[in-house]
């Protein structure tokens, strides 16, 4: 969900990779590298460097097989994907407030349309103060207006039919929006249902907004008058027609509407078959950085083994290193690439199913002593050098260390339950269970007193369950397995099976699929990106429309309040901290997103850094001399 | 109606029994995996309001059978159907792809054929000779070399290491343009033309073999043929039987694509769709490319048919 929410584990699967090998990896182990000072990237960022030029032809892959398939910023459900959202829509149409060019997730106002915010009424309006600054490449400024018209054709969207936006959850953005007009060119005023945590709103709602051309859209059909979109009647037919025009692939780069753009780039190819792209400077962008390059191609790629040999031929400058080929990032180097990788912003997690009656999962795993145990047993820092292959940093809870926000737990860095088979063990033996390791461990002590099993755990019963996990990428496959080999050692049988990832998330959730509930107990089906702003509403909340696991915790669903509705800047931080040590889930290594680029290509290091949070910002690349 | 006629008749009444059999097993198993398509298609970041709305909206909330009814329809007016995930019809994402899959095969089959046949010959007449031990060793070679790994061995050694070809297939569109730009479909289709090959040749060399041994070879020698017509007029034609029932089997793929090649060259074609489509249960192609795969079996048996009566004068249709 864009900025606002969630990109699905496939985007994570995805770049994970699970291809063939991209060629002979005959590199020793002594150039197999990176990692980089700080611990938490993979090789170096290179500083800037050379003297810039103008022009040239940048050559770039997608992902396979995700190239962007939707241009107009009002995203279906069905096409919300990054790629669309940031390779795509962000490139030609800025969004009202843009990230720092960067890996770190946060709001820059050199990139944004409009100033920070400010709230009143008790957090109830919100006044937008627009930067005069920017212009559309038909000459005419970016107005109070283009803000309006997005949110009234998104509410008419969303109307129509709540898939029409892949970022809608009933009663939050623009469900929260009671009104919202232009107080003048440069001043747009929301009033809004009730009140939220600013900061919440502003990273992760207003930053859904990329305002649009009502001059030039307001029109129900090609040649139609223009439209006065305050009119839901009217803002109901305008979408239809702008969304029916994004349906006609074959002419995002010949229709006028998709001309007319703010961002620093306009399309000027594009294959509705493969989603092969290709931009040109928008030579009226008003905003920071004015391209440097002369063209940029957006290469489609059917396999991450395909992309990877047209980059180590020279036929890319800039390209993904699959999981499965890190081994030659040494040999991409001595080719004249350089080589970084960093984690996206997000969370990768092991889910308890707390609805399971099975076994008596559901009374076992509300037990906190059993859940810490099971984070006992994971070992971050041997996965991360097996099974990552060093490209991989710690993550202990729902806001990883890295990257940094403004909103990250000072102790994020701080595994509250480190690798420790004896303290799992303890745990265990110290609230009534006798501990078998290799056999099965059972419960000796019922009851609810102190070393006791727990409410609901009769005498007896063993720690044995099961877990279902996603057949791709491999490394869900080896992290899982290395749980259930340490759970062994202290008499838990884990059973485990592999599904596909879409089997996993139509099957297992207790919010959508409950009749389920009894036959699952774990399921690790990869994770989620989370925005700038990184609450885990609706993910840990009781009522969380993708809590999958049903966790619920009164301490927890009061700072996720807080963190949306509250007052709080710092409350998400709070709740992140909270989380990370009341266990809903085991918290997985976050995995490093590789990319190498020719050498000859320099720029602000952010601007490469970016790569590895999807994001594209080719406006600050040139070639050196 | 002659006695070809009626026998095509009865038959493409028999195939449409069949893809109406084909298209309701693909339609109830794809319904029977999935309890709610408008999940698999939006994702786990949908809400579930945005599933619900879009199950409703594309009727996925129905009885099944109407559901099947409704697809029917829409199939009757050539409709079928709309990948949400792909932005597109479906109609125009078989067109996009099907000429150029058609075209990457076709070439490699044709290529393997014209290959196999001389080769299944000479290794027959040629029988436990080094020439023959050494062809069937390759023979084996290539044909249990997985269809990936030859791929990448020939992008490292020809694209990369000696920098001869290009390690991508064509990126044109159409297939005048794939036509058009020939030196990056040698190894795509070189890749796929070895394994034909191998197998190929194998039931070509085992056909020559047995009709070596049949008393009208000795009978055409004993008329004091030459080996060469002797070859080339009784023995090619009778051995060439399995290639024809073979080549036939090897339609559906013609359209159908090759989704290893596609994959490795960067060559998009019908078989990476259709996998793309599965990764992403994308109902609507995955039905219509499950219809066109069962329509070109039934189609690539009835002309392996027709053409082996029409070589081989034992052969009867009824």
């Amino acid at each position: 969900m864009r900025r606002a929410a969630f990109i699905s584990a496939a985007v994570i699967a995805a770049l994970l990779g699970s291809s063939a090998c991209g060629g002979p990896s005959g590199q020793k182990a002594a150039d197999t590298p990176q990692v980089s000072a700080d611990g938490a990237g993979f090789g170096t960022l290179p500083t800037e460097r050379g003297t810039p030029t103008e022009g040239g032809v940048v050559r770039i892959a997608q992902s396979p097989g995700a190239g962007p398939n939707y241009i107009f910023p009002i995203t279906p459900a069905a096409n919300g994907s990054v790629y669309n959202v940031y390779q795509l829509q962000d490139m030609l149409f800025r969004p009202l407030y843009g990230n720092a060019v960067g890996a770190d997730p946060k709001i820059d106002a050199k990139e944004s349309l409009a100033a920070e915010p400010t709230f009143s009424n008790g957090n109830k309006t919100v006044t937008i103060p627009l930067n005069d600054t920017f212009t559309w490449s038909d000459g005419k400024k970016v107005s109070a207006d283009d803000v309006v018209f997005y949110v009234d054709l998104l509410k008419a969207a969303v109307k129509e039919d709540a898939a029409n936006f892949g970022n809608y959850t009933p009663g939050y953005f623009p469900d929260s929006v009671a009104s919202v007009k232009a107080r003048d060119a440069t001043t747009v005023e929301m009033t809004l249902t009730k009140a939220f945590n600013p900061q919440f709103f502003l990273q992760n709602q207003l930053s859904l907004i990329s305002p649009l051309p009502s001059h030039a859209w307001n029109k129900a059909s090609v040649d139609g008058p223009a439209l006065d979109f305050t009119v839901p009647a009217n803002a109901k037919a305008i979408y239809d027609f702008l969304a029916k025009q994004a349906g006609q692939l074959t002419t995002y780069a010949t229709n006028p509407l998709w001309q007319v753009v703010d961002g620093p780039w306009r399309l000027t190819a594009y294959n509705a078959n493969t989603s092969a792209l290709t931009m040109k400077p928008n030579e009226a962008y008003t905003g920071p950085q004015k391209p440097h390059i002369s063209e940029l191609q957006q290469v489609a790629f059917t396999s991450e083994s395909a992309q990877f040999s047209q980059l180590r031929s020279g036929q890319l400058e800039v390209g993904a290193v699959p999981f499965t080929s890190l081994a030659q990032a040494p040999a991409l180097q001595r080719k004249g690439f350089d080589v970084y990788g960093y984690p996206s912003f997000g969370f990768a997690y092991m889910i308890f199913n707390f609805k399971n009656t099975t076994g008596h999962f559901d009374k076992i795993i509300a037990q906190p002593y059993v859940r810490q145990a099971l984070a006992h047993l994971q070992d971050q820092p041997a996965l991360i050098k097996g099974v990552f292959r060093t490209a991989a940093v710690s993550s202990y809870g729902p806001v990883p260390a890295v990257p940094k926000t403004d909103f990250t737990p000072a102790d994020a860095a701080e595994n509250p339950y480190p690798f420790d088979v004896a303290a799992a063990k303890k745990l265990l033996a110290d609230h009534g269970w006798d501990v078998v390791p290799g056999g099965s461990t059972t419960c000796t002590s019922p009851g609810t007193g102190a070393g006791q099993c727990g409410a609901g755990i009769p005498a007896g019963t063993p720690l044995t369950w099961n877990m279902f996990y996603g057949n791709q990428p491999a490394v869900i496959e080896q992290q899982v397995t290395a749980l259930i080999s340490a759970a062994k050692q202290v008499g838990i049988t884990i059973s485990s099976s592999s599904k596909t990832f879409n089997y996993l998330i139509q099957n297992f959730s207790t919010v959508s699929a409950k009749v389920n509930n009894d036959k699952w107990a774990m399921v690790d089906f990869g994770g989620f990106s989370v925005s700038n702003y990184p609450t885990t509403n609706q993910i840990m909340n009781t009522e969380g429309s993708y809590n999958f696991g049903g966790y619920s915790d009164p301490k927890a669903d009061e700072l996720i309040q807080a963190s949306v509705f509250g007052d709080d800047s710092q409350a998400v931080a709070k709740e992140a901290s909270y989380l990370s040590k009341s266990v809903p889930a085991i918290f997985q290594p976050n995995v490093d997103q590789v990319f190498a680029w020719s050498n000859k290509l320099s720029g602000p290091p952010g601007s490469f850094a970016s790569l590895t949070q999807y994001r594209l910002n080719p406006e600050y690349w040139y070639f050196t001399q | 109606m002659d006695a070809i006629g009626a026998y095509l008749l009865r038959r493409l009444g028999v195939s449409l029994v069949v893809l109406i059999g084909i298209s309701v097993l693909v339609f109830v198993l794809l319904h029977t995996i999935s309890s709610s398509p408008g999940r698999a298609v939006l994702g786990v970041q949908a809400s579930p309001a945005s599933v619900a709305a879009f199950d409703h909206a594309h009727g996925y909330d129905r009885p099944l059978p109407l559901q099947y009814l409704s697809y029917l329809g829409d199939l009757l007016h050539g409709d079928l159907g709309y990948s949400y995930k792909l932005n597109q019809s479906v109609v125009a994402l078989l067109g996009q792809n099907s000429g150029r899959s058609a075209l990457l095969t076709g070439v490699a089959l044709v290529l393997a054929v014209v290959v196999a046949i001389p080769l299944g010959i000479l290794q027959a007449v040629k029988r436990n000779s080094a020439i023959d031990n050494g062809l069937t060793a390759l023979a084996f070679t290539l044909y249990s070399i997985p269809v990936f790994f030859l791929a990448l061995v020939l992008i490292e050694v020809f694209s990369l290491r000696l920098d001869l070809l290009p390690s991508q297939g064509s990126q044109a569109t159409t297939v005048l343009g794939v036509l058009a730009d020939p030196v990056s479909m040698i190894l795509p289709v070189v890749t796929l033309t070895a394994v034909s090959v191998a197998a190929f040749s194998r039931y070509m060399r085992s056909a020559a073999l047995d009709n070596l041994a049949q008393d009208y070879i000795r009978v055409a020698r004993a008329k004091g043929l030459s080996e060469r017509q002797v070859i080339g007029r009784h023995l090619l034609r009778n051995s060439c039987l399995p290639i024809i029932t073979l080549v036939g089997l090897s339609v559906p793929a013609l359209l159908a694509g090759n989704l290893i090649v596609e994959t490795v060259f960067n060559y998009p074609g019908l078989g990476l769709l259709f996998f793309n489509s599965l990764q992403k249960e994308d109902y609507p192609v995955l039905m219509a490319y499950s219809l066109v795969v069962g329509a070109l079996t039934v189609l690539g048996n009835l002309v392996a048919d027709v053409a082996l009566a029409g070589v081989d004068p034992r052969i009867r249709l009824r």
